[in-house]
């Protein structure tokens, strides 16, 4: 399992120099990618279609110049580079990424929820039964008995604003309560570069932690009637303003 | 738990008659049209509905000109058993008030709190490495010094 976790890292890590992203980032090739990476990749590209491009695996180098970078500097830059679009960047065959600049990749949005559904494989593979996969945020249950979840208030982290039942499924939450510096987070628009500010948390509940992931963030730029044609899951989502928002056929109850 | 997606119909309901009303308080009005009713006439004075598929339009007057919703719900034993809501809202603003009101079901919650709550797991933002603290706390320590 840590050899499972040590590969994905060593692949998609931003914050490491040996790491596959690191190199792509260094000049515009060709790269082959493991054998993991086309749900990963399928996944992003779905989500890039779904919020018009707001959801990007290229904000990298924009999360870098913010200051979340791999020594945390957390200073902004003086200049603040465009996010580039999917097609002027990447092209990605199934197997081969081709860069057309040197791009910085940032799987952040869905790749630990990725990484959740990886090792419930790898225990799945062992013959281990009922499973909770718990990466903090991402979750993945497996097992006859579901779990009971609070839902975290994002602005007062002893209280829940509610609970859902998780059963088979995998839940992730996504908020930029614990990762804010100098005014700014890390759940950006690719489209403008900088945090999104009119949502505050957001939980998705869906089959695989991987799409669990990536929703809760697309959930931040696009209306979950336009991610459901695309998606089948269950959402929670909290407005600036307090507004809590949430799907008719969620299996909870909300503090209300 | 369960009560809450036995009522989601209901409650989805609810929360649009208060939206549609919201809207409409604020300007002109709101009018209704039957467009369409399949299946039986509403509504006799004692309560009792006949089962059937309604929609209704509603229309109403915001501050980016006429809009309007259309409402589709089943009744069936005097019981909601499906709404639909389409929105027809062509500014931003309309297409963000409606999108709210389609997506999902709008409230207010309040917080409990957690270690009072019989719960197996907490979800919110994931915590933070050690290293991020860090780095944030010496912001903090450099905007105090400055």
């Amino acid at each position: 399992m840590h050899a499972r976790i040590e590969d994905f890292d060593r692949t998609y890590s931003r914050f490491r120099d040996d790491s596959l992203v690191s190199t792509i980032a260094r000049a515009p090739n060709t790269y082959r990618f493991p054998a993991d990476a086309p749900p990963l990749f399928e996944l992003y590209r779905r989500l890039y279609i779904a919020t018009k491009g707001a959801m990007s695996p290229l904000v990298g180098r924009a999360l870098e110049e913010l200051g979340y970078d791999r020594t945390y500097s957390l200073q902004p830059s003086a200049t603040l580079t465009r996010v580039p679009e999917w097609q002027e960047a990447l092209s990605w065959n199934g197997s081969e990424l081709t860069t057309h600049t040197p791009a910085l990749l940032d799987i952040g949005a869905a790749g630990k929820g990725y990484l959740v559904d990886l090792v419930a494989e790898v225990l799945r593979e062992h013959g281990v039964g009922a499973t909770t996969v718990d990466a903090s945020g991402d979750f993945l249950h497996r097992g006859e008995t579901p779990l009971r979840v609070a839902l975290e208030h994002p602005l007062d982290v002893s209280k829940a604003i509610g609970v859902v039942s998780v059963q088979n499924q995998a839940m992730c939450a996504s908020a930029p309560n614990r990762r804010a510096w100098a005014g700014l987070h890390h759940i950006l628009d690719a489209r403008t570069g900088l945090p999104t500010d009119r949502i505050i948390a957001t939980w998705a509940i869906a089959a695989t932690a991987l799409e669990a992931d990536g929703l809760a963030t697309a959930l931040f730029f696009a209306e979950p009637a336009e991610l459901a044609t695309e998606f089948e899951f269950q959402y929670v989502r909290m407005f600036s303003t307090g507004r809590v928002e949430y799907s008719p056929d969620l299996n909870g109850e909300l503090f209300v | 738990m369960r009560s809450l997606a036995d009522n989601k119909t209901a409650t989805a309901l609810f929360a649009g008659i208060t939206l549609v009303g919201a809207l409409s308080a604020c300007s002109s009005p709101a009018t209704g049209t039957d467009s369409s009713v399949t299946g039986g006439a509403p509504a006799t004075a004692n309560g009792t509905y006949t089962d059937g598929t309604y929609t209704e339009t509603g229309n109403y007057t915001s501050p980016n000109g006429a809009e309007k919703v259309d409402v589709t719900l089943t009744l069936e034993s005097n019981l909601i058993t499906d709404v639909t809501v389409v929105g027809f809202g062509e500014s931003p603003n309309s297409k963000q008030y409606q999108g709210q009101f389609i997506n999902g079901i709008a409230a207010i919650v309040v917080g409990k709190n957690i270690d009072k709550l019989s719960v197996d797991k907490v979800a919110g933002s994931s915590l933070t490495s050690g290293g991020f603290t860090k780095a944030v706390d010496a912001i903090k320590a450099d905007a105090l010094a400055k």
